[in-house]
Formats: C-alpha cells, sequence, structure tokens
C-alpha cells in the first residue's frame, strides 16, 4: 500500500520542481493563505490522476499483486499524506516570506481540499479516459458559481438556517464541519471501491 | 498432472462479441501457445485469467485458487507481459523497477540486473524511446525478476523482427528447463509454436475449438487432397471444410483414422500446419 503512495512521487519526480515555484507564486501574488493551502494540496494528487486516466496504468496496477481496494485505498489515504506534506512545505514558505497565517487557515484549506477530493475522485471512475479533466474543470467552475448565489439564497430566504449556525459556538461549528468532511470523504471513498471492482480493463 | 489455470464454463458477453462457455486447462511445466485470428477472443480470455476482467458466468482458478479470496496470492505467482507497453512511457526502466519491485515479495533484484544486462537494456533512459523489441524485453525482465511460476504472455512475438522473435523463443525454451515453470502465451504468428508450444489452445469466434498437445494435434489433423467425385454428403462429414476446385478438392480432416477408413489410398494425406487448421476453421463449416 505504501508502494502504491509512493508511486506518485516516482512519477511525478520531475513536475515536482514546477511544485516549490506555484506554490511560490501564490504567496508573492498576496492570495489568501487558506487559498494557498488548497492550491498546495491539490498539486499531487490531482496530477497522479492525469497518470491514472490512463488505461495502461490500471492494467499494470491491476496485474500487480494488488487487489483493487488497495489501489482506491491508496488515492484517499494518498490525498491525506501529500495534503499534509504541503501544508508543511506551504508553511514553511509563508514563513520565510513572513505572511501571517492561523490554524483555521489551515483547517479551511485542508477541509476544502478533501471535500474537492471527496467529490471528484469517484468521477474519475465514472466518465471515459480523456473527458475527466474536463469534466473537474468544469464542474470547479459550476460549483464556485453556483456556490454564491445558494449561499445567498440561504441566508435572504432561510434564516432558520443562518440563525442556527450563527448561535452555534466556534468549537462546535469547527467539530461540524470536521464531522461531515469526514463522513463525506468516506462515503466517497466507498463509491469509488464499489465502482472501481466492477471496473473492466 | 496439475492444472496451473483452469477456465471452467467460462462466459463473457460485450456488444457484438462473447466469449461462450469455454473450458481450457493449462498444464503445469509446459508451454501453451494460444492461437486465434485477430479478434477471436485471446486478448479477452487472458484478461479474465489475469482479473482485468470477470467472466459473467462459469469459474476462473489459478494454482487451484479463486481471486475473490486468493488474489494477492496468485498474482504474487504470475509474471506478464502484454503487447502494448503498460508501463509509465515518461519514466526510464530504474524507476519502473522502483514501482514495480516492492510489489512482489519475491522479488530479485539480482536476477532483474542479470536480464537487464542480458538484454542490453539501458536503466536510464526514458521507456518511450525504446523500440518495440526493447519494450518487449523490459516488459520481460521485470516479468521474470520476481521468480514467477507462471507467465502470462499477450502476443509477446507481434511486431518483433524475425531475429528477436527466435531469441525470445530461445529464451523461454532455457525458462523452462527447470521444468516447475509454466508458459501461456497467445500469437497468431504460428510458426512460433511449432518451436516450443507443448500444448495448442484454439480459439475461433469466442469459442475453444480445441486444447491439445502439439502431438495429438498433428496426429488427428491432415489435410487431404483427391478427386472431386470421391465427396459425397457422407464421406465430406468427415471434413472440418472442404476447398473445391475443378481439378479436385482440398479438405481439412480431424480425424485422420475415419479418412483412412473411408477413402483408403485414393486421396493424399498431408501434415496439416497450424495455419492450415485456423485457415479451415476459418471456412465456418463446423460438422460435429
Amino acid at each position: 500500500m505504501f508502494n502504491l503512495i509512493r508511486r506518485d512521487i516516482i512519477i511525478q519526480k520531475n513536475q515536482l520542481f514546477i511544485f516549490i515555484p506555484f506554490i511560490l507564486f501564490f504567496i508573492i501574488m498576496g492570495a489568501q493563505p487558506a487559498f494557498t493551502f488548497l492550491v498546495a494540496s491539490i498539486f499531487i494528487p490531482f496530477n497522479a490522476f492525469g497518470y491514472d486516466e490512463k488505461a495502461e496504468t490500471n492494467i499494470l496496477l491491476n496485474s500487480l499483486p494488488y487487489k483493487r481496494t488497495e489501489i482506491i485505498a491508496s488515492r484517499y489515504l494518498g490525498a491525506i499524506v501529500y495534503m499534509l506534506l504541503s501544508i508543511g512545505l506551504t508553511s514553511v514558505a509563508l514563513f520565510a516570506f513572513n505572511k501571517t497565517f492561523t490554524m483555521t487557515d489551515v483547517v479551511i484549506g485542508s477541509g476544502l481540499f478533501l471535500l474537492f477530493v471527496a467529490l471528484t475522485f469517484p468521477l474519475f471512475h465514472i466518465f471515459k479516459p480523456g473527458y475527466i479533466t474536463t469534466v473537474v474543470l468544469i464542474s470547479f467552475i459550476l460549483l464556485s458559481w453556483i456556490a454564491g448565489p445558494v449561499v445567498s439564497f440561504i441566508s435572504n430566504h432561510l434564516t432558520g438556517i443562518t440563525e442556527f449556525f450563527a448561535s452555534l459556538s466556534t468549537p462546535s461549528l469547527y467539530m461540524g464541519a470536521t464531522l461531515i468532511v469526514i463522513i463525506i470523504y468516506a462515503l466517497s471513498w466507498g463509491i469509488s471501491t464499489v465502482i472501481y471492482e466492477r471496473k473492466v480493463f | 498432472m496439475e492444472n496451473v489455470v483452469e477456465l471452467i464454463n467460462v462466459s463473457k458477453k460485450f456488444k457484438g462479441f462473447s466469449i461462450k462457455n469455454i473450458d481450457l486447462h493449462v498444464k503445469q511445466g509446459f508451454v501453451t501457445g494460444f492461437i486465434g485470428a485477430n479478434g477471436a477472443g485471446k486478448s479477452t480470455t487472458i484478461k479474465m485469467m489475469m482479473n482485468l476482467l470477470r467472466p459473467d458466468a462459469g469459474e476462473v482458478k489459478l494454482f487451484g485458487l479463486d481471486y475473490q479470496t486468493n488474489e494477492k496470492d496468485i498474482k504474487e505467482r504470475i509474471g506478464f507481459v502484454y503487447d502494448s507497453n503498460v508501463f509509465f512511457e515518461g519514466l526510464n526502466l530504474k524507476d519502473i523497477k522502483r514501482i514495480v519491485a516492492p510489489a512482489y515479495r519475491r522479488w530479485d533484484d539480482t536476477l532483474f540486473h542479470q536480464y537487464v544486462e542480458k538484454f542490453e537494456l539501458p536503466l536510464n533512459k526514458s521507456i518511450k524511446t525504446f523500440s518495440k523489441g526493447m519494450q518487449m524485453k523490459a516488459s520481460l525482465a521485470i516479468a521474470l525478476s520476481h521468480h514467477a511460476e507462471l507467465i502470462i504472455m499477450d502476443e509477446p512475438t507481434a511486431g518483433l523482427d524475425p531475429i528477436f522473435r527466435r531469441e525470445l523463443l530461445g529464451l523461454l525454451q532455457e525458462l523452462m528447463l527447470d521444468g516447475t515453470r509454466t508458459i501461456f502465451f497467445s500469437t497468431h504468428i504460428t510458426t512460433d509454436l511449432d518451436r516450443i508450444a507443448d500444448y495448442i489452445a484454439f480459439i475461433q469466434r469466442g469459442e475453444l475449438v480445441f486444447s491439445k498437445s502439439i502431438h495429438d494435434v498433428t496426429e488427428d489433423y491432415a489435410l487431404v487432397k483427391g478427386r472431386i467425385d470421391l465427396l459425397d454428403r457422407d464421406t465430406e462429414k468427415a471434413f472440418v471444410h472442404v476447398h473445391r476446385a475443378p481439378t479436385g478438392f482440398e479438405a481439412l480432416t480431424d480425424n485422420t483414422t475415419e479418412v483412412k477408413e473411408i477413402f483408403g489410398d485414393t486421396v493424399v494425406m498431408e501434415r496439416a500446419s497450424l495455419e492450415d487448421i485456423m485457415y479451415y476453421f476459418k471456412g465456418g463449416i463446423h460438422h460435429v
């Protein structure tokens, strides 16, 4: 399992040189720290998926002594591992550039990343290779486009919900959000496993 | 004699193509050649052996184990070579080894380097710069370096020049010397098999026509030539398919004794090559 996670680094060895300037770009441009954490985390796992889109990669992995459940598990665990590494690196870079950030930024960044992973990973196994990147890109744009109006609709019309959130204490709000992210992540993991088990190569 | 691979009544349906009730046994310690025209179902069958595809019905067993409970143990003992490159194109052989090697408990680095030297493979050049023959050698080096008991190859000789094809066949023969290994490989270049195969499995339109030792194939099948007037509805039954020409007929039989009984010395019988057999079966008239 660990080998499967390590594989992403071996494959992307060369692209990793882009990783540092990529983070630095966001830091120097003065992007929100939470947003910087998010994009830094996305870099390795989604780049790796670019490779896994190919049928050959799946033929190789499934011909080696791995179970399909392990291949999926390595994706989901790998995303967390690389997220932690990316957050570490980004924090160092932020320190180096004297930019301040709080624990909240880290939590929001990683929370959004895990949500994004949970929503997109199953898509990689549903759509045909070649379409996936487009689908993910479009869904990302659609989501960010819809999110604004939806939130304002909720705050204007469903005052009950907003009042409920406002009444929550900060710790319980965080706890709740964490719990929801974990549940969605686990669900996504389960769905991906079921889809992948049925796949034909 | 133990069977390393057993397909029992296996069926798989696709749009416009299906594998129908295949019963195939691959014997331990022998080379089995898997022949059939393009699109006959060779790759599909191999994919089911590798658990890349799951059959709709029937059982697939390797080393007497099934994939549901023993997937890792089974794959640990298989070396695979596919007709196209399945390794990450941009990587060099060293990195590919780094990815593949830890997957196997019995990976043997010394052995791997022996093969790399023997095949004269560059470790630091990316796989996509390799010629077809070199890619094949690279896959082979990886397939052979974890002491696999069963080597499954899908069209390993396709697209290779004749010299390397011979080298490859020589190497496979060498591998068989220790007596415990089993090789199963598909091909449509039947002359490869005359050299090394012990058993032949022949698939056509998703159905297994036969699976026999090469000795039995040469005993049972023959090309028969004779005058047209010898043929009638009864005598024709002895043949798989008959070609008629004004000068006489030429036909394939799968029962040489019967032909001898019916025709005696009035016809000429010749040894049928695997290519002849495939060609006449393609004619499509089955008699059962």
